[in-house]
């Protein structure tokens, strides 16, 4: 699953996909931006925002969902991994979350030669982990030896956000060069992801055991790591001496907070509660149907897009019903999203138009393929030879029209969702079978399009290899693709210098993807957050991990 | 007594080795294992040759039974090896979590035993039917409610509405209220069934209208010949009952978002972490064959018919 | 002695009517259990939808009627899987004694040291999700403590005098288990059968919550009780009303059986 969703058992603690997920972040604080980045931010309670001055001091308690798994950088992506990731390390560059661009932070200038195969990066001076050591180029070139190369004897593997990587050059105490085999465009970006923060030269020579050990993590972030109980409660305590922020936030030098208390609070209507009875400041995960509890009460509701692969249901033409285009297209005119985001979710998740999000770079608009017409989904199957049974499911050769899916844990409301499409398959006479998941049978089942006709999921990232990230077989692979053609449109994308060119492509992809009926595209995902109104400055990188940087708490009224 | 211990000992090794092979064969059966589910994910992108490599990294290639006397061997030398989800060694994550379930099971079954007792003798001692037959109801009733409903319920009476405990935050005690009581009511009510049960019978047999016409009160009765009758089964269902701490924790741990051996058997569950779920069960057979221990060595000390036997 | 009959009358009328939901829901709600209509998700009770309505739209009260047929059946696995092997086995090792004993109960042991909700995950992760393979797996987690039970029961009454003194006046082996021992043996079994037939129904909706139930939409109880907690704050029929079910029939057949282990004592 998509590190970006809430993690599923399937989702912990992953090696390379940091890179896929490369979500891009936003450590530092965000000016006073707070509330809602995004333009799907819904936030009920306006007077909070403006209430003056920060203010230092005070603890955040921030109720988590999912205990954090192995902390190695690279399996950030997964968001408790993140939230606490980053607010104790920092990055080389900084990439806007508004405009996507890619800023200086911890590298203050760069250069990249015109093959994108070697850049050079100045770094800041005086900046400094917090076991007191320097970081300069030595640790950077050993922090990207292990994120480009791996390392055999100490277990690590690549990280999925660089490629084509060569080798490091020190070439003065703040000056680091990165050779590359093959042009690597992407390695900029790569360099701002959430899985590219910055580690002690101790940490990162550590066994990967070691390194999936909070303890162990040693970065320069505006926080560390003051005293962790596993799985249940991570504190952490501010930098008095950090004065290393992006120079685009308006906040600079030490954190407001003296502390964040970050506590694993699984139920979601516990977690909820504590937020509304004022046991807690900001919550993740707020279910949509508690959307109301906490507006009601006074708090703030944050939904922080996630500019991905939307939501949905992925067809696998491997599956012996869905080879057929004509079922898959049928399938697709005969699944209501309005109905099922109208049911079951909230302004924060909007009905998707592509297989991208609106606000995922190189996304078109297709709401007119994708419209819902049942009438067109049961003459498709008709046409298919798919007719109906006694008992209303439509049967070919003796053969029930069948399919399997599996509940998605790291979506929300995954099991209401397919629940309400199973209702709407079954009015063309299609029957939806849908499983609970157990992560073994899961892990084995996944992959076998038979049994597994249909998979529920997303991916956020920043990032037009999004949908590369997502369809392309030797990646996520989510439709099991045997479409050769569908592969070399994403490796067009993926190697395309241009950006109008590249979206282009990427328009073209998803035209296709529609077109041959693999994807039922049902709303663009968020992240959403609830916070108290005495909270402010709650900023959110590009793709929804939330950063502390610059909250202070005023007098709660 | 000494050839007693030493059998009793024997066949407290003989339990643990059992509890270790069932649950090893168990886990082996399962669908994938800890390392597909953590690697063959699709959406990850990575090659069957580097799951293998992966694999190989974390010893997962050799036999079945090689691997079963690897993994063995190091039980018997204390090392549990490390947790394949979280890259930890396993005694670390035991360590951590077995004092808060610890407390949390200790206090919720002295709670429960407290309960199950009030309620045993109140019916017992109750002459009027009504109010016995609501107090044997109350066991019942203690049953019919789900652990998890019960404990979110509590939250958000006494922690959300009115306000009286945290949930978050707080201090170790406060922190622990809620979950020992939502952990007691469940296992008090089998005990309290067979007390009750146990006391109805001694009280139906003749010798009680005897003693009780020579003057004895029915509260003295009750303590002297119904207590020690009764407390051979209510010992043994307190022995079983044990194990539900561990399901009881399981599920309070989660509710309430508390450390403990629960949470961990549940994520190891989740991930198929097969090292810590080998070792929740290990730790979880030792606790029960002492806790069962001190049960038989207590039998023969509450019912002398049965001291001939094993003395 | 009125008010005791009374109460054995109305557990009687409750399973008897959740009998006949099992057997014929279609006279009980005219709504459709599985497709909801989405446009009336979130409703109320009301004289149109006795229990309200879920996320989805569908009818609670529709759901609890046509989830009986799930959860008595699971629950009768359940307790038939624990009570016939525990029972078996305790008779067997507390009659026999000496080397059978010991091997019977270490056997016991072995399966009692194993956590019960351990071990129904992993039967559920090896069987697959599904009724019977939840009720099976429950079950399983069930034969220790009857065994037990029977076991500890047996040895106390075969030390009884009228037993002993059946064996004495020359009785054979099985003739005195069947007459004398098991009937004697009885009562705390079946008192212990009733809160293991509510344990039952619980253990399934603890399976639920853990995420581990029925294959949805299937409407069994626990699972009903279970998802719908999460609407506790917003909604509060979708988990209170299935529980209040559950709570009435598990009430209602410990009431009836322990007038059944009362007659037999």
């Amino acid at each position: 699953m998509p590190p970006f969703t809430k993690g599923s058992p399937m989702s912990r603690s992953r090696l390379r996909f940091a890179a896929a997920s490369a979500a891009t972040l936003a450590v530092a604080g965000l000016l006073g931006a707070c509330g809602g980045t995004g333009p799907a931010a819904d936030s009920s309670t306006g007077k909070a925002k403006a209430a003056g001055q920060p203010v230092y001091g005070g603890t955040l308690t921030y109720l988590e969902h999912q205990p954090p798994t192995c902390l190695y950088l690279p399996a950030a992506g997964f968001y408790p991994n993140g939230g606490i990731l980053n607010q104790i390390t920092d990055k080389l560059t900084w990439q806007n979350p508004e405009t996507l661009k890619i800023e200086p932070w911890i590298a203050t200038k760069w250069e990249i030669d015109k093959d994108a195969t070697e850049y050079t990066f100045h770094l800041r001076d005086g900046v400094t982990f917090s076991d007191g050591t320097p970081l300069d180029a030595e640790a950077v070139a050993a922090n990207f030896d292990v994120y480009g190369l791996g390392d055999e004897k100490l277990k690590l593997p690549v990280a999925e956000f660089v490629n084509n990587y060569e080798r490091s050059e020190v070439v003065d105490p703040l000056t680091v060069r990165f050779h590359f085999t093959k042009p690597s465009p992407g390695f900029l970006q790569g360099t701002s992801v959430i899985g590219a923060g910055l580690v002690s030269k101790k940490t990162i020579a550590l066994p990967y055991e070691e390194q999936c050990r909070l303890r162990n993590i040693v970065g320069s972030g505006p926080f560390t790591v003051k005293n962790q109980v596993v799985d249940k409660e991570v504190d952490l305590a501010v930098r008095k001496d950090y004065d290393w922020a992006p120079p685009s936030s308006g906040h600079q030098g030490r954190a407001y907070l003296d502390e964040i208390k970050i506590i694993v609070t699984p139920e979601d209507n516990v977690r909820v509660g504590a937020l509304v009875s004022g046991q807690a400041d900001f919550v993740r995960y707020v279910q949509a149907y508690d959307e109301a509890t906490v507006k009601n009460a006074g708090f703030t509701v944050y939904a922080e897009p996630t500019r991905g692969v939307n939501n949905g249901l992925y067809l696998r033409p491997g599956n012996s019903i869905l080879k057929d285009r004509g079922v898959r297209k049928a399938l697709q005119a005969g699944t209501n999203a309005k109905e099922i985001v109208e049911t079951l979710f909230t302004s924060g998740y909007p009905v998707a138009t592509s297989v991208l999000s609106r606000l995922a770079q190189g996304y078109t608009d297709l709401s007119k393929e994708l419209a819902y017409d049942p009438d067109r989904a049961a003459t498709l199957l008709d046409e298919a030879g798919w007719t109906r049974g006694p008992d209303g499911v439509r049967e070919k050769d003796g053969r029930k029209l069948r399919l399997g899916v599996f509940v998605a844990g790291p979506q929300p409301l995954s099991k209401q969702t397919l629940e309400l499409v199973g209702q709407q398959w079954a009015r063309i006479g299609v029957k939806l079978e849908i499983r609970p998941a157990d992560a073994g049978t899961q892990a084995v089942d996944i992959k076998d399009a038979e049994k597994t006709a249909v998979a529920h999921s997303m991916v956020g990232r920043a990032d037009q290899d999004v949908i590369k990230s997502h369809f392309h077989s030797q990646n996520r692979d989510v439709i099991l693709s045997d479409d050769e053609k569908l592969d070399r449109l994403l490796e067009e994308e993926s190697a395309e210098p241009d950006v109008t060119e590249r979206n282009a492509k990427v328009a073209e992809i998803q035209r296709y993807v529609v077109d041959q009926g693999y994807a039922i595209p049902l709303f663009e995902e968020p992240q959403v957050y609830g916070g108290a109104p005495y909270v402010h400055g709650v900023a959110f990188e590009a793709v929804a991990r939330p950063s502390f940087y610059s909250v202070w708490k005023s007098e709660r009224e | 007594m000494a050839r007693y211990l030493l059998r009793r000992t024997a066949q407290a090794a003989f339990v643990l080795w059992a509890a270790f092979t069932v649950a090893y064969v168990l886990l082996q059966l399962l669908p994938g294992d800890s390392i597909l589910i953590k690697f063959q994910n699709p959406e990850l992108g990575l090659s069957p040759r580097q799951i293998q490599e992966i694999r190989a990294y974390y010893g997962g290639d050799v036999s079945p039974l090689e691997s079963y006397a690897t993994t063995l061997l190091g039980f018997l030398r204390g090392g549990f090896g490390y947790s394949i989800d979280t890259g930890t060694p396993v005694v670390e994550r035991l360590a951590e979590a077995l004092p808060a379930t610890a407390v949390l099971a200790g206090s919720g079954f002295l709670l429960a035993v407290l309960i199950a007792v009030v309620i045993a003798f109140a019916a017992g001692h109750s002459r009027t039917s009504w109010i016995r037959g609501a107090l044997l109801a109350v066991p019942s009733l203690f049953v019919s409610v789900p652990v998890f409903w019960l404990g979110i319920l509590l939250i958000q009476v006494f922690s959300f509405r009115l306000g009286l405990v945290p949930v978050i935050g707080g201090s170790a005690l406060q922190q622990l209220v809620l979950p020992v009581l939502t952990l007691a009511v469940p296992i008090a009510a089998p005990i309290a069934q067979v007390l009750a049960r146990s006391i109805d019978r001694v009280q139906a047999q003749a010798f009680v209208p005897v003693v009780a016409a020579k003057g004895a009160s029915r509260w003295w009765i009750l303590w002297r010949h119904v207590a020690r009758n009764a407390a051979l089964p209510a010992l043994t269902v307190a022995g079983v009952t044990f194990g539900e701490l561990i399901a009881g924790s399981v599920v309070t741990e989660t509710v309430f978002g508390r450390n403990g051996i629960g949470r961990l058997t549940e994520q190891a569950v989740n991930a198929q972490d097969t090292p810590v779920m080998l070792a929740v069960v290990v730790l979880a057979a030792a606790v029960f064959v002492l806790v069962n221990f001190a049960v038989d060595v207590l039998f023969p000390v509450l019912d002398p018919r049965l001291r001939a036997v094993t003395g | 002695m009125n008010r005791p009959k009374t109460g054995l009358l109305v557990a009687s009328l409750v399973l008897a009517v959740v009998a006949l939901w099992a057997l014929a829901p279609g006279l009980f709600t005219a709504h459709d259990p599985i497709a909801g209509v989405p446009a009336e998700k979130l409703q109320a009770p009301s004289a149109r939808h006795l229990f309200g309505t879920d996320a989805v739209g569908r009818d609670l009260f529709a759901r609890v009627v046509h989830g009986s047929v799930h959860s008595l059946s699971g629950a009768f696995v359940a307790v038939a899987v624990g009570l016939l092997l525990g029972t078996l086995l305790g008779l067997l090792a507390g009659s026999a004694g000496g080397p059978v004993d010991d091997a019977v109960m270490r056997f016991v042991d072995v399966l009692l040291s194993v956590p019960g909700l351990l071990l129904a995950l992993t039967v559920i992760i090896l069987l697959g999700p599904g009724t019977v393979n939840v009720a099976i797996a429950v079950g399983t987690g069930s034969v220790a403590a009857f065994a037990r039970l029977a076991r500890s029961e047996v040895v106390r009454v075969r030390r009884t005098d009228y037993v002993e003194a059946a064996f004495g006046s020359g009785g054979r082996y099985p003739v005195v288990l069947w007459r004398h021992v098991l009937p004697n043996s009885l009562g705390p079994v079946i008192a212990l059968t009733a809160l293991q037939f509510g344990m039952a129904i619980l253990a399934i909706s603890t399976l639920g919550f853990l995420g581990y139930g029925a294959e949805p939409p299937t409407p069994e109880w626990g699972l009903l009780i279970a998802e719908g907690r999460n609407y506790l704050a917003t909604s509060w029929w979708l988990t209170t009303l299935p529980g209040a079910v559950v709570v009435a029939v598990v009430l209602a057949a410990g009431r009836i059986s322990r007038s059944i282990g009362r007659s037999t004592a």
